[in-house]
C-alpha cells in the first residue's frame, strides 16, 4: 500500500496523545514530591523514588486490593451463573407470549435507570438481609448493573451455538441440564470469558454503590480508597498515580487476554 | 412442551429473583416513597401527594441539574462519536505498527473512572497542573479548568471524551470493517473522491453502528456521577451539578428521602423520554429502509 | 472455569483471614492538620497499648459528614470513634446516634472551656455529655498591622471600617488585595459570611425554631459582604482555607474575615510566612452589635452502635488529656480545648496570640442549635453564591433562601 509511512506517523502520534495522561501517571508515581509543585512540562522525574508505593503498602493497599478482587470475582460469578441460564431460556425455550420481549425491555429500562435512583430503597433491602457494610452486600447490589449486562451480551453468544449439536444430544436422550452443561457451555466458553472480563472490569471500577454501602475502611474497594486520596487541602498525587497504575494493571492484562472479544461483545446486543 | 415451560421458568428463576429483589422492589418502593415526606422509610411518613414533584419542578437547582445533565449528555455523546469516527477512519487501513496503535488508543477506556479522575484532577490543577503548564509554555494564559463556571462542565466533557472515545472507536471500527470491500471498489472505479465516498457510502452504511454508539454513550453520560463527585462536587456554584449528584445530595446528605425519591422517579422519566426519541429515530430509519 | 472457582475460593479465604485479626478501633475523622494531630495521638496510644489495631478514615469535612451520618443512621457499627464539627452535634445527639459519655466512663472534666462543653451536651448546655471537645477552634479576624499603620488606619471597630480599610489598601497597594475570605459554596462561604451577619443583629433560626432570615438586617449584611468582594482577589468564589491561608502568609492580603487558630500555627515562622510578626489577630468586629466570636469546635464521640465502646472512650480520654493536648498544640499547632493548656507557659511562649484566642473561646457563640443545620448551611451557601456571582439581587437571595430554610425546618 502506498503512503503508509505518513499513516504510521499519524497513527503513533494519535496513540501517543491518547496515552499521554497514562504516561504522565506512570512517571508521576515515581517522582519525588518536590516535582509536583513545578511548572515544568517534563514527564521525566528529577529522580526516581518508590516512596509512594511504600506509603501505599503501609496504608493497607493489599487489603483493599483483595477486597476489590473478591468483589470482582464474586459479582462476576453470580452474574454469569444467573445470566447464562436466563439468556439461554430467552433464546431457545418457548416462553409465554411476548415474555421475552417484555423481559428485554425491562433489562433496557434498568440499564437506563441511574444507579443512584435505586440506592435509597436498596439500603432497605441490604439492611433487611443484614448485608450492609459488607463485601457480600456489594457483590449482591452490583447485580443491578452486572446481570442485565450479562444477559444482554450472552444472548448474542447463545444465538451463535448451532442448533444441530443440541439436537444430536437430545436424540441421544440427554436432559436439558445435561445438554446445557456438556454441549452449550463448552461451545460458549469464549463468549462467557469475554462477558466475564467485561463484568470484572465493571465491578473493579464501580464507585457509587461502594461509596454508599461500605463504611469500614478495611472493607473499602480500590475506587473508594482512591477517592479518599483526593482531598480538599492537599492531593497526594504520588500515591494517587501509584495506585492508579497498580489498579490498572490487572485490567490491562485481562483486556490483553481477550482483545478479540472486545468488539464482538459490544456488537452482541446490536442485532 | 410443558416440560419446556417448567424448564424455562427454572432457568429464568435466579435472574428473576435477583431482578425482583434488586430492581422491581426498589423501583416500586421508590415510587411509593416519592408521595411521602419522610427522612427514612414509610414508618412515620406523611402522605403529601404530588407535593414533592411540584416542589422539585419549582426548584431552580433541580432545573439547573436537568439542564446540566442534558447539556453534558449531548456534548459528551456528540464529541465521543465524532472522535471515535475520526480515530476509526485513521486506523481502518493497514499500516506498519497498527497492531500497537489500536491498543494505545483503547487503553484509556479500561482505566477505572476513579483513576481517570485522579489523573485529571492533577492535570486541571491551576498552579501546577500539566495542562496549565503546557499553556504557559506556549505563552497562553492558564485556564481555571474546574473553577470557572463557564468552563467546568466542558472540562468534565473533556475527561469523559478521553476515557470513552475508545469505546465508540471500537464500535465504529467494527462497523467499518463489516462494510463489504466491493462497495468501495465500485465507487473508486467511478472515480469518486474519498470525501464523497465517505459521505455517500461509509456514513450511511455505518449509521446503525453510529446510533448504537450514541445510544450506549448517552445512557452512560446521562447517569454521570463519579466524575462529578470526585472532580467538582457539583460546583462551582451549581455549574456541574448533574441529576445523579442532585439525588445523592438530597438522599444521602439531607436524608430527604421523599423528595429524593421523587427526583429519582423524574430522572427515570427523563431517561425514558431520551430513549423513546432514540427508539423512534431507529424505527423511522427501519421503515425508510424496509 | 476451574481456575475462576479456585481464585474465588482463595479470595474468600484470604478475606476471612484479614477479617479475623486482633482488637480493632475504627476512627473516622478529618484530613489535614486535624488528621495529623490524630495520627500523632494514635501512634502514642498504640505504643501504650500494644496489640491494638487502629483503622483510620480521613476525609474532608463534607465527606466525613456524609459517611458518618449514613453509618450511624443505619447503625452499621462501622465506627468506634468519630470526629464531628460542633454544628452537627445537635442532629447527631437528638437522633440518639451518640453514646452517653456520662454513663460510659463518667462525664468530662470541668477543665474544658465552657462553650465547647456546652455544645457537647444535649439538651444543649444542660443534658448529659455525648462528646469531648478536641479542637478549640474559634473564628477570629486577622489584619496586617504594618499596612494599617502605613495608611493611617486604626484597628477596625466595625464592618464599615473593614470595608473602608479594604478600599483604601486595595487602591493604594499594587500586589495586596483589601480582604480575603472563603467563597467556596456550602460550608466555606457560609462560615465566611456569618460574622458579618451576626454583627448586623440578624439571625437565621429564632428561639422558637422557625426561620427568621428574611430581615432588613440580613440584606444589609449581605450587601456589605458583596461590597467587600470588590476588594477581594479574583476567583475568591472558589477560595477555601488553603487559599485564604496562602494569601495571608504570602502577604497578598490586608485582612481575612475569618481566621481559625488551627490554620495559622506558623504565623510568625519566617520559613513559612513572608510577613512574620506583622499579622494581628482579633475577634471579628461588630456592627449594630458588639463582637461575638463564633465557635467552631471539633469534638470526639463514640457512636451508639460502636462495637468497641469502652476502648473508644479510653482512647478519647487519652487524646483529650492535658498532656496530649499540650503535645498536639506544640507539635501540630492544634488549638487546645482545655483551660489549663492555655495557661501553660511553654504553649503561650510559642504562640503569642493564645491569650486573645482563649478569651475569644471563652466568649464564643455557637451556630444555631438545630438538627437541620447541615441543610440550612447548604441552602445559605447556594444563595450566597448566587448573589455573589450576580445571578440574584441581595433582596431576592435573602427572601428565597428564607423560604427554603423555612421549608427545611418544617420537614
Amino acid at each position: 500500500m502506498t503512503g503508509s509511512a505518513p499513516r504510521t506517523l499519524v497513527g503513533f502520534g494519535v496513540a501517543g496523545l491518547m496515552l499521554l495522561p497514562v504516561l504522565w501517571m506512570i512517571s508521576t508515581s515515581v517522582k519525588p514530591p518536590v516535582d509536583y509543585v513545578s511548572t515544568s512540562i517534563s514527564l521525566l522525574p528529577s529522580r526516581i523514588t518508590l516512596e509512594h508505593y511504600q506509603a501505599l503498602i503501609e496504608d493497607d493497599l493489599v487489603g483493599k486490593l483483595l477486597n476489590s478482587v473478591v468483589v470482582a470475582f464474586g459479582s462476576t460469578f453470580l452474574a454469569l451463573a444467573a445470566g447464562f441460564p436466563a439468556a439461554y431460556a430467552l433464546v431457545r425455550l418457548r416462553l409465554p407470549a411476548g415474555f421475552d420481549n417484555v423481559f428485554l425491555m425491562f433489562v433496557l429500562v434498568i440499564k437506563l435507570a441511574p444507579p443512584l435512583v435505586l440506592a435509597i430503597p436498596l439500603y432497605q433491602v441490604l439492611r433487611t438481609l443484614g448485608l450492609l457494610d459488607s463485601l457480600a452486600g456489594l457483590i449482591l447490589v452490583y447485580q443491578v448493573y452486572s446481570l442485565p449486562f450479562a444477559i444482554w451480551m450472552l444472548i448474542g453468544f447463545v444465538r451463535d451455538v448451532p442448533m444441530s449439536y443440541e439436537e444430536a444430544a437430545r436424540i441421544d436422550g440427554a436432559s436439558l441440564i445435561q445438554r446445557l452443561v456438556t454441549v452449550v457451555l463448552p461451545i460458549m466458553m469464549p463468549g462467557l470469558v469475554a462477558t466475564g472480563v467485561f463484568l470484572m472490569i465493571l465491578s473493579w471500577n464501580e464507585f457509587a454503590y461502594a461509596l454508599l454501602f461500605v463504611q469500614t475502611p478495611s472493607k473499602f474497594t480500590l475506587p473508594t480508597y482512591i477517592a479518599t486520596l483526593i482531598t480538599e487541602d492537599e492531593t497526594f498525587w504520588g500515591r494517587l498515580t501509584a495506585i492508579g497504575f497498580l489498579a490498572s494493571l490487572p485490567i490491562l492484562a485481562l483486556v490483553g487476554v481477550v482483545q478479540k472479544g472486545l468488539t464482538r461483545g459490544f456488537a452482541g446486543g446490536l442485532k | 412442551m410443558s416440560t419446556s415451560r417448567t424448564a424455562s421458568v427454572l432457568l429464568l428463576a435466579p435472574a428473576l429473583v435477583l431482578f425482583a429483589v434488586l430492581t422491581v422492589y426498589p423501583l416500586g418502593r421508590g415510587l411509593l416513597l416519592s408521595f411521602f415526606a419522610t427522612d427514612y422509610g414509610l414508618d412515620g411518613a406523611t402522605f403529601v401527594g404530588f407535593a414533592n414533584y411540584t416542589d422539585l419542578l419549582d426548584d431552580r437547582f433541580f432545573q439547573r441539574a436537568i439542564w446540566n445533565t442534558v447539556v453534558f449528555t449531548l456534548l459528551a455523546t456528540a464529541s465521543e462519536v465524532a472522535l471515535g469516527l475520526v480515530l476509526a477512519l485513521l486506523v481502518l487501513r493497514r499500516f506498519p505498527g497498527r497492531w500497537l496503535v489500536i491498543p494505545g488508543i483503547v487503553a484509556p477506556f479500561v482505566l477505572s473512572t476513579m483513576v481517570v479522575t485522579a489523573i485529571w484532577s492533577a492535570w486541571f490543577h491551576f498552579d501546577f497542573g500539566f495542562l496549565n503548564n503546557l499553556l504557559r509554555a506556549v505563552g497562553v494564559a492558564p485556564v481555571a479548568w474546574l473553577f470557572d463556571p463557564d468552563i467546568a462542565l466542558l472540562s468534565l466533557v473533556l475527561v469523559d471524551l478521553w476515557q470513552t472515545a475508545p469505546l465508540t472507536f471500537l464500535i465504529l471500527l467494527a462497523g467499518m470493517q463489516s462494510i463489504p470491500k466491493e462497495v468501495y471498489e465500485a465507487a473508486r472505479v467511478d472515480g469518486a473522491p474519498p470525501v464523497r465516498i465517505f459521505f455517500t457510502i461509509t456514513l450511511p452504511l455505518l449509521m446503525p453502528h453510529i446510533l448504537l454508539a450514541a445510544l450506549l454513550r448517552s445512557i452512560e453520560s446521562f447517569k454521570i456521577f463519579d466524575k462529578v463527585y470526585a472532580l467538582t462536587g457539583g460546583g462551582p456554584g451549581h455549574a456541574t451539578e448533574t441529576l445523579s449528584m442532585y439525588v445523592y445530595r438530597l438522599g444521602f446528605r439531607f436524608f430527604d428521602v421523599g423528595l429524593a425519591s421523587a427526583a429519582a422517579m423524574m430522572m427515570i422519566v427523563i431517561a425514558g423520554l431520551l430513549a423513546a426519541i432514540y427508539a423512534i429515530s431507529i424505527m423511522r430509519r427501519d421503515s425508510d429502509v424496509g | 472455569m476451574k481456575t475462576l472457582a479456585c481464585l474465588m475460593l482463595a479470595g474468600s479465604v484470604l478475606a476471612g483471614a484479614v477479617a479475623a485479626k486482633a482488637e480493632t478501633l475504627v476512627i473516622a475523622g478529618r484530613d489535614g492538620s486535624f488528621g495529623d494531630a490524630l495520627s500523632l495521638a494514635v501512634e502514642r496510644y498504640k505504643a501504650a497499648n500494644p496489640g491494638l489495631e487502629v483503622e483510620r478514615l480521613e476525609l474532608t469535612g463534607g465527606g466525613l459528614l456524609e459517611k458518618v451520618t449514613i453509618a450511624m443512621r443505619e447503625k452499621s457499627g462501622a465506627y468506634d470513634v468519630i470526629m464531628l464539627d460542633d454544628p452537627w452535634a445537635v442532629e447527631f445527639m437528638s437522633n440518639g446516634w451518640l453514646a452517653d459519655l456520662d454513663t460510659l466512663g463518667g462525664g468530662i472534666a470541668e477543665d474544658f472551656v465552657e462553650p465547647t462543653r456546652n455544645v457537647s451536651r444535649y439538651p444543649v448546655g444542660s443534658g448529659p455529655h455525648y462528646a469531648v471537645p478536641f479542637v478549640g477552634n474559634v473564628e477570629l479576624f486577622a489584619y496586617r498591622k504594618d499596612l494599617f499603620d502605613k495608611h493611617g488606619l486604626a484597628k477596625p471597630a466595625s464592618w464599615t471600617d473593614v470595608l473602608a480599610a479594604a478600599r483604601t489598601i486595595n487602591q493604594a497597594e499594587a500586589d495586596v488585595s483589601g480582604v480575603v475570605f472563603r467563597g467556596k459554596k456550602a460550608n466555606p462561604i457560609v462560615t465566611g459570611f456569618l460574622p458579618i451577619l451576626w454583627a448586623h443583629g440578624a439571625r437565621i433560626v429564632g428561639e422558637d425554631g422557625t426561620a427568621q432570615f428574611d430581615s432588613p438586617a440580613s440584606v444589609e449584611a449581605l450587601k456589605l459582604f458583596l461590597d467587600l468582594k470588590a476588594y477581594a482577589p479574583q476567583g475568591v468564589e472558589t477560595y477555601n482555607s488553603t487559599e485564604v491561608r496562602d494569601a495571608l502568609m504570602q502577604g497578598t492580603t490586608a485582612m481575612t474575615i475569618e481566621l481559625w487558630p488551627s490554620w495559622a500555627p506558623s504565623l510568625d515562622d519566617p520559613a513559612k510566612s513572608k510577613v512574620p510578626g506583622k499579622i494581628e489577630i482579633m475577634a471579628a468586629p461588630g456592627q449594630v452589635q458588639g463582637p461575638a466570636p463564633m465557635l467552631g469546635s471539633w469534638l470526639l464521640a463514640v457512636p451508639a452502635d460502636s462495637k468497641n465502646a469502652e476502648r473508644a472512650r479510653d482512647f478519647i480520654d487519652f487524646v483529650t488529656s492535658e498532656d496530649m493536648q499540650k503535645t498536639l498544640a506544640l507539635e501540630i499547632g492544634l488549638p487546645p480545648t482545655r483551660a489549663s493548656v492555655y495557661a501553660d507557659a511553654d504553649v503561650v511562649a510559642k504562640y503569642r496570640w493564645y491569650p486573645a484566642q482563649f478569651e475569644a473561646l471563652q466568649n464564643a457563640q455557637p451556630r444555631p442549635r438545630t438538627p437541620q443545620w447541615s441543610r440550612i448551611e447548604t441552602i445559605l451557601g447556594d444563595y450566597l453564591q448566587l448573589a455573589m456571582i450576580g445571578e440574584m439581587s441581595p433582596e431576592e437571595a435573602v427572601s428565597e433562601a428564607h423560604e427554603r430554610i423555612a421549608r427545611a425546618l418544617k420537614r
